[in-house]
């Protein structure tokens, strides 16, 4: 199993991918290169072309620019968080920006009708979790396609926001519902934060490393785990540190992290999480060890009703408004799945991490800020887009495993 | 051909772990098994022949409570029991090597080896089961011991995904789950179909361990070099009915091999 015989460079990119900082490698490297383009190429472009300039200016790359990036991508994040899940199962969901279109509408309309903030906050994440659970039932037990029921959903919900929003937007000024996306976590409070967190995921690796010691099993070389301690306090403190440089960490990126954190863990350290994986990887086999696949069928569809009510939280809370464009109707779904595939998980289902949705949201959020900053048209960042879509899966599909052509 | 009496298996053998009675199964239009008996003792191996085709695969599965059957009976130390689904065979002590692995090839060795059966750190009781920490590590642990009983050398590390791995290993990863848990009776289902000949020896190897560990083994293959090797009974099966049950010592490769084709013309009904 140890490489010991020169590979092809598909078979390099499969093995990179395979471990757990390698499958970040590719979309890292997709957004290094968005942010060299924008942020430095096209503007010493643009200055050596220009006799009149008399400066540089970075604005791609400037804190600000990055901030409002971070506060874009948020939305198709969450979502994309929660699509994760289900295409761990080898599934997809068509349905999730509809679903967080009618709960943000729902929210309005609620909060308008006098109910507080946290209550309504609540109904609307249970109606996302039994839209989604409703649907995650035809698929188990009815056996239809997800891609058939949830493209029925989309269509539904579409239909369902309109009827709550017969005119198409609705202000939203509840304090509490505006206050997630307003409230900025002081500065100092935000490298504490930071700090501690670095601080738990070292000790966290180092107690790790002892007890795998203590019971005699292969140990991760110093480099391996001193490398993800490092990845990880540099993530965490860059960001930190640009969106202090603006203003301060806003609470919506913690929600946004905590969330991520949550259904991360879920996904990877739990039985639940791991009969996911299972069912991706071979569903059948999953049915022969005793795992109930319809049950956790529904239970991950639930799970994106979830996310995506909370990304219609989210959206409702940062534009103070809902309107139809900014969810069932416009590119936010295309958008979400996009981030989820361009983070590296697979549309074969059993791989991928709901973390790389993060960074692919950033990926789609870059493309479109950079694209807009530039001057570019709504033409060019669809085409944009879908050539990268395309290039993700382009990536994955020649990164599975060998002998697994077939599905 | 002719059969002398003493070749049948009768009331004499020891009285088996695992026993099951009139099984029926059928798949649509195709009738897979038409009221099959079958039966193994602990500290035997009972091997399992037939045509492709004949049922072999869909009465194990029975067993294993990955299929339902239709109709038949059940009895663990002829006590009746019901398997329904895979936690009751598993609960019962049965264990399996399916034909085509049922391995998770995204996953690495050691959650293969887990699968379905994960163990969960202690204290966290306010959760339900399925959202409690796995214990990767006792995982590890685990996997280690059984593969390592197994002495599958050629396996570095159970970190390992099992899509990178080759054909011998997964099938002595698929055995190591089997063998590794808790159980008394260990099907295998064509073990060797996709080995070499040293791998072959390795898993006759850990079919005799099994039967002197006082298991009951069910051995299913095509090659009657390896069954008359390592088998006490032989069960042939032909159309998803049962044509005889022969003690390994009182007959020959030649007339299992007849009985699995033609089947019996004079209708000798000895199954044990
Ligand atoms: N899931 C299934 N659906 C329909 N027919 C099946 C299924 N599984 C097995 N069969 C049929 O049942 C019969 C017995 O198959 P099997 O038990 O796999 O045979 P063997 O293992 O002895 O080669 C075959 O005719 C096969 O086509
Ligand atoms: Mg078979």
């Amino acid at each position: 199993m140890q490489p010991n015989s020169p590979f092809s460079p598909v078979e390099r990119l499969r093995r990179l991918r395979e471990t757990r900082l390698g499958s970040f490698v590719p979309v890292l490297l997709a957004l290094a290169a968005i942010w060299l383009y924008f942020g430095i190429a096209l503007p010493l472009w643009e200055f050596w072309g220009d006799q009149d300039a008399t400066s540089i200016r970075f604005i791609f790359l400037s804190p600000r620019n990055i901030y409002n990036l971070f506060m874009q991508s948020a939305v198709i994040a969450t979502l994309a968080v929660g699509i994760t899940v289900v295409l761990l199962l080898g599934e997809i969901d068509l349905s999730a920006a509809a679903t967080a279109g009618v709960c943000a509408a729902l929210l309005g309309v609620l909060v308008l009708a006098g109910i507080p903030g946290w209550t309504a906050c609540l109904i609307v994440m249970a109606v996302g979790v039994a839209m989604g659970a409703a649907q995650g039932l035809l698929i188990a037990y009815v056996g239809i396609p997800s891609f058939v029921v949830t493209l029925a959903g989309l269509l539904g919900y579409q239909g369902l926001m309109q009827k709550i929003l017969p005119t198409g937007n609705l202000n939203i000024s509840d304090p509490f519902v505006r206050a997630i996306a307003r409230i900025l976590v002081p500065d100092i409070w935000g490298l504490l934060l930071a700090t501690l967190l670095v601080v738990a995921i070292a000790a966290l690796a180092l107690r790790r490393q002892a007890e795998r010691k203590l019971r005699g099993l292969e140990l991760d070389t110093a480099t391996t785990l001193w490398g993800q301690v490092a990845f990880f306090a540099i993530i965490v403190f860059a960001a930190v540190l640009t969106m202090n440089a603006y203003r301060s960490v806003p609470l919506l990126i913690i929600l946004l992290t905590g969330v991520t954190a949550i259904v991360g863990w879920v996904t990877t350290s739990t039985p639940f999480g791991r009969s996911i994986f299972a069912v991706g990887g071979n569903a059948e086999s999953a049915r022969r060890v005793g795992m109930n696949v319809k049950r956790i069928r529904v239970a991950a569809f639930g799970i994106v009703g979830l996310l995506a009510a909370i990304g219609g939280i989210f959206g409702a809370s940062r534009y103070g408004s809902v309107s139809y464009t900014a969810f069932a109707g416009g590119s936010l779904l295309l958008e979400s799945i996009g981030a989820a595939v361009i983070g590296g998980t697979s549309l074969f289902g059993g791989r991928g991490s709901v973390w790389n949705a993060i960074l692919g949201a950033l990926v789609i959020g870059s493309l479109g800020n950079g694209l807009d900053l530039s001057g570019a048209s709504a033409a060019d960042k669809l085409m944009f887009s879908g050539a990268i879509l395309l290039l993700a899966v382009a990536i994955d599909a020649l990164s599975r495993p060998a002998g697994n052509g077939q599905r | 051909m002719s059969l002398e009496n003493n070749k049948q298996v009768g009331p004499a053998a020891p009285p088996p772990r695992l026993r099951v009675a009139g099984i029926e199964k059928r798949f649509g239009g195709v009738h897979a098994l038409k009221g099959v008996d079958f039966e193994v003792a602990r500290g035997e191996v009972m091997a399992l022949v037939g045509d492709n085709g004949a049922g072999k695969s869909t009465l194990m599965k029975i067993l294993a409570g990955a299929l339902t059957s239709d109709e038949g009976d059940f009895f663990i130390d002829e006590k009746p029991v019901a398997i329904s689904n895979p936690h009751d065979a598993g609960a019962l002590g049965i264990q399996i090597v399916y034909q085509d692995l049922a391995l998770c090839e995204n996953l690495d060795v050691a959650a293969n080896l887990s699968l379905g059966a994960e163990p969960v750190k202690s204290g966290w009781q306010f959760l339900p089961r399925i959202l409690r920490p796995l214990d990767d590590l006792e995982m590890e642990v685990r996997a280690q011991t059984a593969i390592d009983r197994l002495q599958v050398r050629t396996l570095k590390s159970v970190r390992a995904k099992v899509g990178g791995l080759s054909g011998g290993q997964r099938q002595a990863i698929a055995i190591a789950r089997a063998v590794g848990a808790e159980c008394s009776v260990v099907m295998l289902d064509e073990p060797t179909a996709a080995l070499g000949v040293a791998q072959t020896r390795q898993v006759l190897d850990v079919v005799k361990r099994l039967r002197d560990t006082d298991h009951a083994v069910v051995y299913i293959s095509h090659n009657m070099r390896d069954i008359f090797e390592v088998s006490d009974r032989i069960c042939i099966l032909r159309h998803g009915a049962n044509v005889a049950t022969w003690k390994t010592s009182e007959t020959t490769a030649d007339e299992i091999v007849v009985a699995m084709t033609a089947g019996l013309d004079n209708g000798a009904n000895n199954a044990a």
